[in-house]
């Protein structure tokens, strides 16, 4: 039977060329049409650590990985047991063994799943040049109902440097492995991809991060090298240069965060992306922007806290540091995308009202969407670009900390005749002299506060979907797994209303209470072991009489069949 | 008057906010200095940021009648490196004390030296942590015994700025007295004229909590540091030196690290790598 | 010194840079509400500011090189009439204030004397000799102020608080 979306996972140690082979498949797919979702995981070894990389594939946008595997392939079976909780399986799932690779782990027989034989290994010797890795991606890809000619044309794509030889020796591998599966059960046949008009794109969440960044206007970066943030930061750096722009690696992230506020204060609008121990460093200076009402985006891509915590895996863990880690009451922006292509637009829209609001604001990503790669559709473009008041020069008796009404006061931008002035992280009066009088501190107080509260967001708050009663309150990355289970939900004919939030703060009462209305109880769902998001909705939103909390946290990924148990029982 | 450019002199450098340090603190010198090097070196004030950290000295910039950034502590050099870097066309002056500088700041000041961005760091040394009552900074003696938060002394060895500034890459290396405004006036303009990082050290004594300090005056040798260019010849220097001696000791030639800022693409171009 | 236009930029510079000095610590003794002192401070600089422009005055058909701070030829670190800053106290009272202030005239008289008798060119001496003249006033002047000003009492710095934490 066709199906419209189909998971599988490569699994193998090191060397054998498993996310090789993951990332040939997604192109594969994406090439044919479909979308599609890669994620990864690894062993602690820098090299040759047990490795899985887990593709799904669809014929509509996937939003997040499914709740169990169609085919688990294994080129090795070398501690691949350690994934087992990773890559759940159904007894109508397949496992792919090669026999001379070693017996398949009891963690993995428990599932009782079908397994079938691939003589990976010795197809791949058989080849001079052949690799096991192509094998087991042919064999995937006939498994699936993917072309192989299109696989193979991936794959000439991607070796082109490595000459003739290379390419014949990988078509025949593909080839070999599609051959032998004859025989074998197909677990899921995909449907044919549907025919679509917009441009498909293949983009990691880092990478979109760094795209809304440049789209915004972002010129500067200040980079400290952090899983799994990182290439949030190496996409920047050729990117950035090659727009004219400047990315400097810091010896630090109190560098890297006041290397992008000195930027700022210069008037190139800058970003850092970092990781809650990162994110933990940057606090304070973070206050000084918002102190000297500079702005600055820090992209943190959460990952398993606190301390060094679980590097490689996702948790949403850093709102409550996000949110409340300033010391003093310091008014800033937190936002959050809720999918891997809204990466783009949220970190586009935080450069847009960190300039507008002269406000350091915090992107709040994760692992998940950080470091999965995705299959989507082409983000639109939108107008939001750093547009920041700048002073007019010689501007007669300049104030930079003038109250204006909105609280936004013109910046004058170095290079400027006759408005030199101090930024000033201490507290100031309305030139930025330092002041510890009680009326200049009041006022600028609510300078920052009212700036900030009184601007007008829109409607790009939340995401609000759908209808009902009953509604699911929620965030973030997890939002992919949320959609598809209440999709589920409304096939059973069960309706709610989502509601995922972007902007975190400043906090929108008047938004949500409308978004609530005539609802009569919710459900907030979120990835944390202490209900951060929870207890951030209690004290901040006036929520339904009737209101429950799902919430665990990381490493694992929340899939959709768990918030679709949790919603069938609790609607 | 015709249409050439007004002369502009040290006054023009200065604000018309009063410094809050004590009568007969050195930093009222480098405060003068910084204004009368700008002055000579007829910079635009406009075209000109000096930037900060916390502690005495770091409240220059509000003395200055230039862009300022009075930051948080220890953090100036990375401030000050992120504006030069986005903006190459301004003169950026950094300017601190040795708590700022060489204890919570003490990482960024290694970097700075090796990164070289060019820009010119004054550290005004006095020992001490004024701001907070007078604690031991690194280059305080060990057995200074006048803080109560080290009654015994720090018990430390003091740290030695102009080798440290010298072993991790600095461009520019030089030591003045506040005694002596003119000559630090001298320091720094030839330090913003260097390409590179520029780091110049100023005896700068606090006399509300190391009175003894005025008594520098009577130890700091004028002007016997003379430009060397390599740093064999300077470490060499430096091995005899015992603090006081003032003036250039080192003067290199390495490139200034300065990112290139010419565009060679558009967004669309890179946006259609994504398409699949 | 052996040239007209050197000597007279010199004396220009003495003159201003005392100025600058002076309204310096004027600035700051207002900022330590050392009113008195303050106020004295802000005399010294306006007499050196008339002095300054009795220079300039002289040099009106002179013209004058333009020398970088540091390429004055004073004897010691600074003008031979700029008060050196360590020598004041938030405290100070105006006796300290007008022995500051001798200190300096006399400096700058014994500066013109050097130059008077080392210089080889006639009208340098002449303008020295001149200056030496003028500057004896002011050491007089200030020795009779200083003679009529109550002396400090012996715990004129005495300051029962401790100094104030700031940042």
């Amino acid at each position: 039977m066709a199906t419209h979306s189909v998971s599988i996972a490569f699994a193998g140690s090191g060397g054998a060329g498993v996310m090789t082979a993951g990332q040939i498949l997604l192109d594969a797919a994406a090439k044919a049409g479909y979308y599609g979702l890669m994620t990864r995981s690894s062993g602690p070894q820098i090299r040759g650590g047990e490795a899985a990389a887990m593709v799904r594939i669809g014929t509509k946008p996937i939003a997040a990985v499914d709740d169990k595997f169609d085919v688990l392939i294994a080129f090795d079976w070398g501690n691949v047991h350690r994934f087992a909780a990773e890559i759940p399986l159904l007894p109508d799932s397949l496992i792919l063994t090669d026999p001379s690779q070693g017996e398949i782990h009891a963690a993995l027989l428990a599932y009782r799943t079908r397994v079938a034989d691939l003589q990976m290994a010795a197809l791949a010797k058989a080849i001079p040049g052949g690799r096991v890795n192509m094998v087991g991606l042919g064999a995937i890809a006939a498994l699936i109902g993917l072309p192989i000619d299109t696989v193979v044309e991936v794959v000439s794509d991607q070796l082109k440097k490595k000459g003739p030889e290379a390419l014949q020796a990988s078509a025949a591998a593909i080839r070999a492995g599609a051959e032998a599966t004859a025989g074998i059960e197909s677990p899921a046949q995909l449907a044919p991809a549907l025919p679509s008009s917009v441009e498909h794109w293949n983009i990691s969440g880092n990478e979109a991060a760094g795209l809304g960044a440049v789209r915004g206007g972002v010129r500067f970066c200040a980079a400290y090298p952090i899983t799994p943030a990182t290439e949030v930061l190496e996409w920047l750096a050729p990117n950035l240069a090659d727009l004219g722009g400047v990315l400097v690696q810091a010896e630090d992230e109190l560098a890297s965060i006041n290397m992008c506020l000195g930027a700022s204060f210069g008037g190139v609008p800058s970003i850092t992306a970092t990781s809650g121990p990162g994110l933990a460093l940057m606090i304070e200076a973070i206050g000084l922007g918002i102190a000297s009402e500079t702005p600055v985006v820090v992209v943190d891509v959460m990952r398993g806290g606190p301390s060094t915590g679980i590097p490689t895996k996702s948790e949403q863990s850093d709102l409550n540091i996000a949110i409340y880690g300033m010391h003093g009451d310091a008014p800033h922006l937190v936002l959050a995308p809720n999918a891997i292509d809204d990466c783009v637009f949220t970190t586009q829209w935080a450069v847009h009202l960190a300039e507008a609001l002269q406000c350091p604001a915090i992107v709040l990503s994760d692992q998940g969407m950080g470091q999965s790669r995705a299959v989507v559709d082409r983000p639109a473009d939108l107008a939001f670009i750093a547009r920041r008041v700048t002073a007019e020069a010689n501007t007669q008796g300049y104030r930079r900390y003038a109250l204006t009404g909105t609280g936004v006061s013109p910046m004058a931008v170095p290079g400027t005749p006759g408005c030199m002035y101090t930024a000033d992280g201490l507290e100031h009066n309305e030139r930025g002299t330092p002041s510890s009088q009680a009326a200049d501190h009041q006022k600028q107080m609510d300078k920052r506060a009212d700036k900030l509260a009184d601007y007008d967001y829109g409607n790009h708050w939340a995401d609000i979907e759908g209808d009902g009663e009953v509604a699911v309150i929620t965030w973030g990355s997890i939002t992919g797994a949320v959609r598809e289970a209440l999709d589920r939900m409304a096939e059973r004919g069960l309706k709610a209303k989502l509601i995922s939030v972007r902007l975190l703060t400043p906090v929108q009462p008047e938004k949500m209470a409308a978004a609530l209305a005539g609802v009569k109880k919710a459900l907030v769902i979120e990835q944390t072991h202490s209900a951060q998001f929870y207890h951030f909705l209690r004290a901040f939103y006036r929520l339904p009489a009737e209101v429950e909390v799902f919430h665990r946290p990381g490493p694992l990924p929340v899939r959709p069949g768990e918030i679709e148990s949790k919603l069938a029982a609790w609607m | 008057m015709t249409a050439q450019a007004q002369t502009l002199t040290a006054k023009d450098f200065k604000s018309d906010i009063k410094p809050v340090w004590c009568p007969g603190c050195g930093d009222f010198s480098v405060l003068s200095a910084v204004t009368k090097a700008l002055a000579e070196l007829q910079l635009r004030p406009e075209k000109v940021a000096v930037v900060s950290g916390i502690g005495c000295s770091s409240r220059i910039p509000a003395y200055t009648n230039v862009y300022g950034f009075h930051g948080v502590h220890g953090r100036a050099l990375a401030t000050a490196t992120g504006l030069k870097l986005a903006r190459p066309d301004m003169t950026v002056v950094v300017t601190g004390g040795d708590g700022d500088g060489f204890s919570i700041g003490g990482n960024h000041f290694l970097h700075a030296c090796r990164r070289n961005v060019d820009m010119t760091y004054i550290v005004m040394d006095n020992e001490v942590y004024g701001m907070t009552k007078g604690q031991a900074s690194p280059t305080t003696d060990p057995d200074w015994c006048n803080s109560k938060l080290t009654p015994e002394g720090p018990g430390v060895t003091k740290l030695r700025p102009l080798n440290l500034a010298l072993a991790a890459g600095a461009n520019f290396v030089g030591r003045g007295f506040s005694g002596d405004p003119n000559e630090v006036a001298r320091l720094i303009a030839e330090g913003i004229q260097h390409p590179g990082f520029s780091f110049i050290q100023v005896l700068s004594p606090c006399v509300t909590f190391r009175s003894e300090q005025r008594g520098w005056k009577d130890i700091v040798r004028k002007d016997t540091l003379k430009p060397r260019h390599t740093m064999a010849e300077a470490m060499q220097v430096l091995a005899e030196d015992d603090g006081f001696n003032t003036g250039i000791l080192f003067a290199g030639d390495r490139p200034p690290f300065q990112p290139g800022q010419k565009a060679v693409t558009e967004l669309a171009a890179i946006e259609r790598r994504f398409a699949s | 010194m052996n040239d007209v236009a050197v000597f007279l930029a010199h004396a220009l510079a003495l003159e201003e840079e005392a100025a600058d000095r002076y309204s310096e610590l004027a600035d700051t003794m207002a900022v330590h509400h050392n009113d008195d002192v303050a106020a004295l401070f802000r005399r010294m600089a306006s007499f050196s500011r008339m002095h300054a422009d009795a220079v300039r005055g002289r040099a009106a058909n002179v013209e004058l090189p333009h020398f970088k701070p540091w390429e004055y030829q004073w004897d010691g670190p600074e003008g031979a009439e700029t008060g050196p800053g360590d020598r004041t106290h938030y405290l100070m009272t105006p006796y300290h204030c007008l022995q500051f202030a001798l200190t300096n005239e006399r400096r700058g008289r014994d500066f013109y004397d050097g130059v008077a008798k080392s210089t080889t060119d006639d009208e340098v001496r002449r303008l020295a000799e001149q200056m030496v003249a003028e500057e004896s006033e002011h050491v007089l002047v200030l020795e009779q102020w200083l003679g009529q000003t109550p002396k400090p009492p012996a715990d004129w710095d005495a300051d029962p608080d401790p100094p104030v934490v700031n940042d």
